[in-house]
Parts: structure tokens; C-alpha cells; sequence
């Protein structure tokens, strides 16, 4: 036991120094700035000058706010049809990309694109093209429904932010699956074609399972990029129409650093905060135990 | 221990690189015995003119060095200085609520002893004088330029159709009647953008209310229910005139639709006029008063203090920020400025205006002219898009529901200051 | 496995099917069916690109929001905007600080992040304190910036990091929960054999790391550098608040340039754009060659 147990405590303790660096990092520059940041939740600071500590009042205002309530329940709704979209699409197109085709070099290139045009130019860009360029060609072939811009519709705004997002997020997504699927050896293919398995089986029973790390660290962040959605509302809507697409990190950022409610954006920020660890949290040990059981 | 060895050899990387580099940007403090003074100014686009400001200062002084910093996202950089207490000695911002937040956070220096402050005109000083929240003895700011917001026109347009501009509620939109006819269209808007709505919307307040409407209700004698009835009701009728569906087209859309005579008028600042002309550099631009009223006699222009100059309270040299104050307010650099941007100097004497602002000349030099309203909204408050939602809602009573929610969150957004209003009210009596 | 479906929702089955016969059809020569289909996905990309490079083509006189004109070719092509664009930025020397931030961060993230993931991808099964640092690592992801944001400005300015090298620490941070979720999630397709035999052969774990795991973990780097790469190049916020009053300037925070309050200019903006992308792009290229060069042959979890 004695000859076992000393190299192993030798070995964490190497694991451990490992860590060290990311973790001194993380410390001093995530966790120090969130505690500071938590504190000013209690507060009425501005940002700049003198403030008072106010206790819990930001909290309890907070969830009074109907403007708060609406940009959760938009945030929410983005994100669920966001998340599914994302790995749906990115999948697909991670192994359309891993498989033999024309042109595979130029295709993987394009298809990362979305992901480094700028804010400007896909605001631009796509504005132009959900208020001229749809409208005109469904006036053309008399489509009524999107004879007007979407982008202007309290209803439907929302789609047409996600359309956005999704275009911009999806290389991203992709391009983690397509490393994953490079850690599935061709080898365990052939083997079950030649058990003669079909193809949706081996899918569902080689290729998914595989992929599950991937999948699931796929999943947290492209629901973290959705219920962050931030850039492609600036770029796009700015909130409206008729405050329909505010998001919770555009109200945080407005309100908290452009106007003066620091502070409670901040408690704001402290809860969304909260909300999403959970969420992830839950997403994290539901992935993990499928893992374990294969 | 050879994993000891790389990590202490990554450490004393890091921190070397970062000693290299800290030390890099501490480098110019070469001129000891010189003063410097240090200026941030947000008007980003005037950059060339605060160059060339900074160089004949720097040549005419030996004692004084002014460093001009004009950066992109000047706000968010000021905002950021002030929190690392890397103050400027003078900032220029706008005359709006950012310049009463940070006077409310004492943040500036009373520079009522400054000799200049008596060639400033008195109905700029007076809206600094309104944008403090609680009365302060002293001056805090001085109004540099301003600019005025009405309504833009197409000059070629009104012309050759000979359409004359309208003086009255009535005239307008009796003009707006006649553009229709002839198959034109009276309007742009692009309301896509909210920040457009408050164009019009201050000047059909400005015209049909009391200036000092938001210190009154901090004060709890009025209602912007009773105030603002009136503003409300005639910026919906605006939509009758202008593109179909404004929500769709933003900012942007909408200087170019005007620039290409889409639109015969425009209600926007004289700010847009540079991206208008960028569209269409011959176009004929220029601006006349919002007709709010009945009578012409009634009608305000809104103008702005577009640009001023604040002494921060921890300068060191407050004699050397004078010196710099004395040398922006002569004649000759002031008219640098003027030369560079379309503005209206906030100082008396002759200077030449723009073209574009022919038509409102007559108020700029009788001094009939009163701040935006929205230099007094929380910007939190989100009014332009309250505006657009109220715009879009084709509800019977949608201005009194509109009416009743600026009234409800006009409390909740401005309750701290509500209080120290009150607070200052019962000390004073 | 039935819950499995339901975490990975609406998958359009037949599609998915038709990209798996793809991959089994080992025999087959290129397969045109599904290139045609990716190209027709591409036309969602290749139509916003087509209008990106024609306004950069075009003179702000030449802007209309009339469709047929803005889809129009410029009426003379001439590359002054790009030649205007790269004077206005002052392209070589910003690019040479964007380069600078994102290839320090990208080196640093590589060594710090894959020896952070593989120590917790390696021990979490059985650690619960590994296991713990993990998912408090993780959860930093999920912090809103604009919370950070204030403090950061804060005590860089303190610790007299308020400059680039501030920058490339904060981004190390920021990409540091993603990275080593990659890397710890990686390690678990790679096989523990290796390893143990070089242990068993006497082979420090520090050893084992850098000689065994390190190389072969270099599609994941490849992966995390192309992810971080994309995070950092486009970035305006972070050097914007960290370096703020300082003379050095990146690429994005050149290129607002373009935006005064009042006006922008389009067509020099894109034609910036566009010049910016070459770089992340090939860089994306040569990434991409890497993870798809480093396959884990013949290997599988055990």
C-alpha cells in the first residue's frame, strides 16, 4: 500500500502546481474584480464620485422592475431557440465539413467567416437586408408577412436578431466539433460496418456518444454566448422596437456604464450571474453522468 | 524539479514583459520645469481643429504644455480615467446629464474668477445654470459652442416647388398637405434608431412647454401628464407625413433618403448634415424652427450647449488651466473651431455662422432659444425608446398611457435625486 | 440512451443520416451531393460578403437605399478606400499591436490553459478538490463583463498594467474557463496507456506532460488558439477601458475611426474590415490544417 500511495500524493501534488498559474490568474482577475463588483451592488455608486451603501434596496428594485422582468424573459426565449439552433446547425455542418468533399479547404474557410466580420458590418449588412432587400423580394412574389421589415416588428424582432446570431456563432461551434470528431478513430467505423450496423445506429451509438464531451462543452457555451447576446443587439436593434429585444447583458451595459446606475446593474449582474451558473451547473452533472455510464 | 524551473522562467517572463512595458508609456515626463496641462474633449470629430488649437498654444507658450486628447468613446474613457484617479486638468464635454452627474459628484472646480465668464452669452450660462440639480453658488462650466436642432430642408426642393416655410403649427402641416399632393413626401424620420425620436420630441417640447418642466416635477408642482399632453399628441401626427413603417429605417437610412430628395425636410439636428452631405456633397441644405405654435411669436429654437470646458477640482495649476481657458475663448480660436465644425459659438461678438443655419439665424442673435429637454433625462430612462414604443402603439388612449408611464418612471429613475431635492428645498426655508 | 436525444433536441434525422453514410463511404471519391448542398449553405455568407466588398468598393456618394443600387458594382473600381483605410488607422502599426496581444495571449493561454486542463481533466473523476477548482473555473465564464469591468480598470491601473500587457493577462483570464473545458473534455478521448507506461518507466508526471501529452494534444491547441485568436482580434471593449490613455492603439479601436456620434463612414470602415480579416484568416487556415493533421490514431477510451 505504502509503494502505491507516495508516488500518487507526488503526482497531485505536481497536478496541483499545474493548476497554479490559471488558478493565481483567475483569482486576481475574475474572482477579486466580482467580489468588488458584488459589493457596489449594495450600493448607489455611479461609478465615479462618492455613493452610499444602501443595503439590499437594489435587489428588492430589481425585482420589481418590468424592464428587468422583459429583458429575462426576451433573454430566455433567445436562448433556447439559440442553443438548439447553434448545435443543431453546427453539428451538421462540422460533419458535412469532416467528410469527403470538393473544395474542403475554401468551404471550412467560409464557413468561419461569419464569426470575424465586425459588429459595423453585419449590422449593417443585415439591417439592409431585413429592411430592403427581404421586403422588395416579398413584395415581388407576394409574401405579406415579411412585406415589412422584421427588424421593426415588436412580434418578430427577436427572429431576426437570432438569425443573426446564429449565422455569427455558428463557426465557432463548428469548429469544436469538427476537432471532436477527429478524436473518433475511422477504425471503429469500419469495425461496425462490418458488423453490418446501420448507419442512424452508428450515429446514435458510436459517433453521439464519442462526440459527448464535445457536445457538452458545446452546449454551455453556445448557451452562454446566447443568454450573453450583446453585440448582435447593438449592432442591429439597440432594444427595440419598442424596447422588445432588450437583453439582460444590453440593459447591464447601458444602464450600468453608460447611464448612472452602476450600482444596480451591478445587483442586476450579481443575479443573472447566479441564474446562469445554476443553469450551467445543472447542465454539467446531467452530461457528466451520461458520461460516466458509458 | 525541472517543472520549478519553467514556471519560475514563465513568472519572471511575465513580470519582466510587464515592467518592460509599464515603463515604456512613463517615458515622456521630460519637460520638468514645464507645466502641462492636460485637456480631454469628447468631440471626436474635431480633432483637426483641437490639433492645430494645441500647436499655436504649445508655440506661443515657453512655461505651459497642453496635451489635447480626442479619443473615440470619449465618455467611456473619461469615465474609466476618473475611476483610476488619472484626472485631466480640463475636460470638454456637452452641456447634458452627464455634465450634471458629474457636478453633483464634485467633481469640478468653481471657476467664477475667471475674467472670460462675462463675455460668455447670458442664455448659455443660464442653461448651465439649469442643468445643476441642486443650485450651486459658483460657475462650473463654460458653454464653448452649441448647436440647435429643427427641422432640415431641402432648399432646391422648396424652391422649384416654391413652397414657403412654414411659421405656424397650422402652416406646417398644411405644407405637409401640399408636399403630399404633388406626390412627394414631407418627411424622413428613421426611427429604427430610438435616439432619432428625441429629435422632434424636443422641439415640440421646447415649444409647448415650460423649460424648467423636469426640475418643477422633481420639485412635485407639475406633471409631465399636464406637460406634455401637448408635445405628445403632435409628434404622432408627424407620422402622417413621413415613410411608411419609420421603425424600419434607421439614422443612417434616413440621411441618405433625404440626401437623395426622398424626403423634402428632416426633423434632425444640424449635427447630421456632415453624414447628409457625405451622401450628396451639392445638396442645398438648411434648417428652420420647429413651428410648434400658433402664433410665430411662440416658437423657441432648441439649442444646446454642444461643447464646454470644466476645470477638474484636482488640478494642481489652476493658474496654467486659466491660461489655456484665456487662449480657447479669443476670437481667433474660436473661429478655428468654427471653421472646422458646424457650429454656434457660445461667446458675444461676430462670427460667421453657416450656411446651413440661415434660417434660424434670426433666434440665434435675438437669443430666442432654450435647451433640449433630454439633456435632462436619466439616460437609463431609456425616453427615446419609451417614445418609440408610444409611437408604435396604436392604442385609443396610448398618449395617456405614455403620459402615465413617463410620469411613473420618471420617479423611479430620478428617486435619489427627488429626495436630495427635497432634502436642499427644507433646508432652504 | 433515450434521455440522450433530449439534450441534444430535434436533430432532423435524415440529414444526420446522410452525413453519416457520407463518412462511412470510405471507397467513395469525393461525394458532390453534399458539396453542393455546403455551397448552397455558403451563399449565406458569400451574399453579406458580396455587399461588404462592393460598398469598400465604393465612394459614400455611390450609397443609396434603392436594392438594385446597393447591390450594384461600384461605378469605377479603384482601391482608394483600402489605401485611405489603411492611412486613417494607421493599419501597420495598429496590426502590429493586434498581433502582438492576440499571439502573446495565444502562446500564453496554450501552456497555462492545456496545463490547468489536463491536471483537472486527468484527477477530477477521482479528486473532489479538482473537481471543485473546475467548475469554479467554469462558472467564471458566466460573469457579465460590465460587472468586471469597473474593478478591472481599477486594479490594473493599481498593479501599473493598464496597457497591453494588462490586456493580454485579462484575456488570458477571460478565455481561461472555455480553454480548459476544451482541453479537460480532449483528454478524455485520449487514452490513459500512454501514460502509465511512461510513469511505469520512471518518467516524472511533470516529465510525462510536456514529452507524451503536451504534443499530442496538438489539435486541442491548434482548437484553442483559432477559439482565442477569434475572441481577441475582434475585441474593442477590453484595450479600449484597460489602455485607455495610453498612445497604443489595435486595430478594432482604430477602426472606430469610422463612427463619430453623428456619422459613419461606411465604405472606409468596410474596406477595414476587410483588410482586418485577412490576417485572422489565414491564421484560421493554418490552424485548421493542425487539427485535422493530429488525429489520435487507432486509440479509444478505454
Amino acid at each position: 500500500m505504502k509503494t502505491i500511495k507516495k508516488p500518487m500524493s507526488k503526482k497531485t501534488k505536481t497536478l496541483l502546481l499545474m493548476i497554479m498559474p490559471a488558478l493565481l490568474l483567475f483569482v486576481l482577475f475574475n474572482t477579486i474584480p466580482l467580489i468588488t463588483g458584488a459589493f457596489y451592488s449594495l450600493t448607489n455608486y455611479r461609478g465615479y464620485g462618492s455613493y452610499d451603501f444602501v443595503g439590499f434596496k437594489n435587489f428588492i428594485d430589481l425585482f420589481q422592475d418590468s424592464r428587468v422582468g422583459k429583458s429575462y424573459l426576451f433573454t430566455f426565449k433567445y436562448a433556447i431557440a439559440g442553443t438548439i439552433l447553434v448545435n443543431v446547425l453546427s453539428l451538421l455542418i462540422a460533419m458535412g465539413l469532416n467528410s469527403k468533399i470538393k473544395f474542403k479547404s475554401t468551404l471550412r474557410g467560409l464557413y468561419f467567416l461569419p464569426n470575424i466580420l465586425g459588429g459595423l458590418v453585419v449590422g449593417y449588412i443585415f439591417s439592409f437586408i431585413f429592411t430592403y432587400i427581404i421586403p422588395t423580394a416579398a413584395k415581388a412574389m407576394h409574401i405579406d408577412f415579411l412585406s415589412s421589415s422584421i427588424l421593426a416588428s415588436e412580434k418578430w424582432a427577436w427572429v431576426g436578431v437570432l438569425i443573426v446570431g446564429v449565422w455569427q456563432t455558428v463557426a465557432m461551434n463548428t469548429i469544436i466539433y469538427i476537432s471532436g470528431l477527429q478524436t473518433i478513430p475511422s477504425d471503429i467505423y469500419e469495425a461496425s460496418s462490418i458488423d453490418g450496423a446501420g448507419k442512424w445506429y452508428t450515429f446514435r451509438k458510436l459517433t453521439l456518444p464519442l462526440l459527448l464531451p464535445f457536445i457538452s462543452t458545446n452546449m454551455i457555451l453556445s448557451t452562454k454566448n446566447m443568454l450573453m447576446v450583446f453585440d448582435q443587439i447593438m449592432s442591429l436593434t439597440k432594444g427595440g422596437p419598442a424596447q422588445s429585444t432588450e437583453s439582460i447583458s444590453y440593459l447591464i451595459y447601458r444602464n450600468g456604464m453608460d447611464g448612472g446606475q452602476f450600482g444596480f446593474q451591478s445587483a442586476n449582474a450579481v443575479v443573472f450571474f447566479i441564474v446562469i451558473v445554476t443553469i450551467s451547473v445543472i447542465q454539467l452533472v446531467i452530461t457528466n453522468k451520461k458520461e460516466e455510464q458509458l | 524539479m525541472n517543472h520549478k524551473k519553467v514556471s519560475t522562467f514563465l513568472f519572471a517572463a511575465m513580470i519582466s514583459a510587464s515592467a518592460v512595458l509599464s515603463t515604456g508609456c512613463n517615458m515622456n515626463d521630460a519637460d520638468d520645469e514645464k507645466t502641462i496641462i492636460n485637456m480631454l474633449q469628447y468631440k471626436q470629430e474635431a480633432v483637426d481643429a483641437f490639433e492645430e488649437m494645441e500647436k499655436r498654444f504649445n508655440e506661443t507658450h515657453d512655461d505651459i504644455v497642453l496635451q489635447v486628447e480626442s479619443p473615440y468613446e470619449a465618455m467611456t474613457i473619461l469615465k474609466t480615467r476618473l475611476i483610476k484617479e488619472d484626472y485631466p486638468d480640463i475636460v470638454g464635454i456637452g452641456g447634458d446629464i452627464n455634465y450634471s452627474n458629474f457636478l453633483d459628484a464634485e467633481l469640478f472646480m468653481d471657476i467664477s474668477d475667471f475674467e472670460g465668464v462675462s463675455d460668455i452669452k447670458p442664455s448659455y450660462m443660464q442653461i448651465e445654470k439649469d442643468l445643476e440639480f441642486i443650485p450651486q453658488d459658483g460657475v462650473y462650466a463654460l458653454p464653448y459652442v452649441a448647436n440647435c436642432a429643427g427641422i432640415l430642408y431641402n432648399r432646391d426642393m422648396f424652391e422649384e416647388n416654391g413652397w414657403k416655410i412654414p411659421e405656424t403649427w397650422t402652416e406646417f402641416t398644411a405644407l405637409c398637405e401640399t408636399i403630399q399632393a404633388s406626390g412627394q413626401q414631407p418627411l424622413y424620420l428613421g426611427y429604427k434608431d430610438t435616439w432619432t425620436t428625441l429629435s422632434p420630441w424636443n422641439s415640440l417640447a421646447v415649444g409647448l412647454s415650460d423649460a424648467d418642466i423636469c426640475s418643477q416635477v422633481n420639485a412635485g408642482n407639475t406633471t409631465f401628464t399636464e406637460g406634455y399632453a401637448e408635445a405628445a399628441n403632435k409628434i404622432k401626427e408627424l407620422l402622417s407625413y413621413a415613410e411608411p413603417n419609420p421603425y424600419a429605417y434607421s439614422y443612417n437610412d434616413a440621411c441618405t433618403a433625404f440626401a437623395r430628395g426622398e424626403s423634402a425636410m428632416y426633423p434632425i439636428g444640424s449635427y447630421a448634415v456632415p453624414q447628409i452631405l457625405s451622401v450628396n456633397p451639392d445638396m442645398n441644405i438648411d434648417t428652420f424652427t420647429f413651428p410648434t405654435n400658433e402664433a410665430e411669436s411662440d416658437n423657441i429654437l432648441t439649442s444646446g450647449v454642444d461643447l464646454q470646458f470644466s476645470v477638474m477640482k484636482e488640478c494642481k495649476n489652476k493658474d496654467a488651466a486659466y491660461e489655456v481657458l484665456k487662449f480657447l475663448y479669443e476670437d481667433d480660436t474660436i473661429q478655428i473651431y468654427l471653421d472646422n465644425q458646424n457650429a454656434i459659438p457660445c461667446k458675444k461678438g461676430d462670427f460667421t455662422l453657416p450656411a446651413m443655419l440661415d434660417g434660424v439665424k434670426g433666434y440665434i442673435e435675438a437669443d430666442r432659444m432654450s435647451d433640449f429637454h433630454d439633456h435632462h433625462y436619466p439616460s437609463e430612462m431609456s425616453v427615446d425608446a419609451m417614445i418609440q414604443t408610444y409611437l408604435m402603439d396604436e392604442n385609443e388612449d396610448a398618449a395617456a398611457d405614455f403620459l402615465k408611464r413617463f410620469d411613473k418612471e420618471w420617479v423611479r429613475y430620478n428617486r435619489d435625486l427627488i429626495e436630495k431635492v427635497k432634502k436642499y428645498e427644507e433646508e432652504q426655508s | 440512451m433515450s434521455s440522450e436525444r433530449h439534450r441534444v433536441p430535434e436533430m432532423p434525422k435524415v440529414a444526420i443520416k446522410k452525413a453519416c453514410e457520407i463518412k462511412n463511404d470510405k471507397d467513395s471519391k469525393s461525394n458532390i451531393f453534399l458539396t453542393i448542398v455546403l455551397i448552397l449553405g455558403c451563399l449565406t455568407i458569400l451574399f453579406p460578403l458580396y455587399m461588404t466588398i462592393v460598398i469598400a468598393l465604393k465612394s459614400p456618394s455611390e450609397m443609396t437605399n434603392d436594392v438594385a443600387g446597393a447591390l450594384s458594382l461600384p461605378s469605377k473600381f479603384s482601391l482608394e478606400n483600402f489605401a485611405e483605410a489603411i492611412r486613417v488607422t494607421d493599419f501597420w502599426n495598429s496590426l502590429g499591436n493586434s498581433l502582438l496581444i492576440t499571439g502573446i495571449t495565444i502562446i500564453l493561454s496554450v501552456i497555462i490553459h492545456s496545463m490547468a486542463g489536463y491536471a483537472i481533466g486527468r484527477s477530477m473523476a477521482r479528486h473532489k478538490g479538482f473537481k471543485m477548482i473546475y467548475l469554479y473555473i467554469v462558472s467564471g465564464m458566466f460573469v457579465p463583463f460590465a460587472i468586471l469591468m469597473m474593478p478591472l480598470v481599477k486594479e490594473t491601473a493599481m498593479l501599473k498594467i493598464d496597457n497591453m500587457f494588462g490586456v493580454i493577462l485579462l484575456y488570458v483570464v477571460f478565455y481561461m474557463p472555455m480553454n480548459v473545458m476544451l482541453y479537460s473534455g480532449y483528454l478524455k478521448n485520449i487514452p490513459l496507456a500512454m501514460e502509465e507506461a511512461a510513469e511505469m518507466d520512471g518518467a516524472s508526471t511533470w516529465k510525462t506532460y510536456w514529452k507524451i501529452i503536451f504534443p499530442m494534444m496538438k489539435p486541442m491547441h491548434a482548437t484553442v488558439a483559432i477559439l482565442t485568436a477569434l475572441g481577441t482580434w475582434n475585441d474593442v471593449m477590453t484595450p479600449l477601458v484597460i489602455m485607455s490613455g495610453s498612445e497604443r492603439t489595435t486595430l478594432p479601436l482604430a477602426q472606430l475611426n469610422f463612427q463619430t456620434q453623428f456619422g459613419t463612414n461606411y465604405n472606409l470602415a468596410f474596406a477595414s474590415y476587410l483588410l482586418a480579416l485577412i490576417p485572422i484568416l489565414i491564421f484560421y487556415i493554418l490552424c485548421q490544417k493542425k487539427i485535422i493533421g493530429g488525429v489520435a490514431n487507432g486509440a479509444v477510451k478505454g
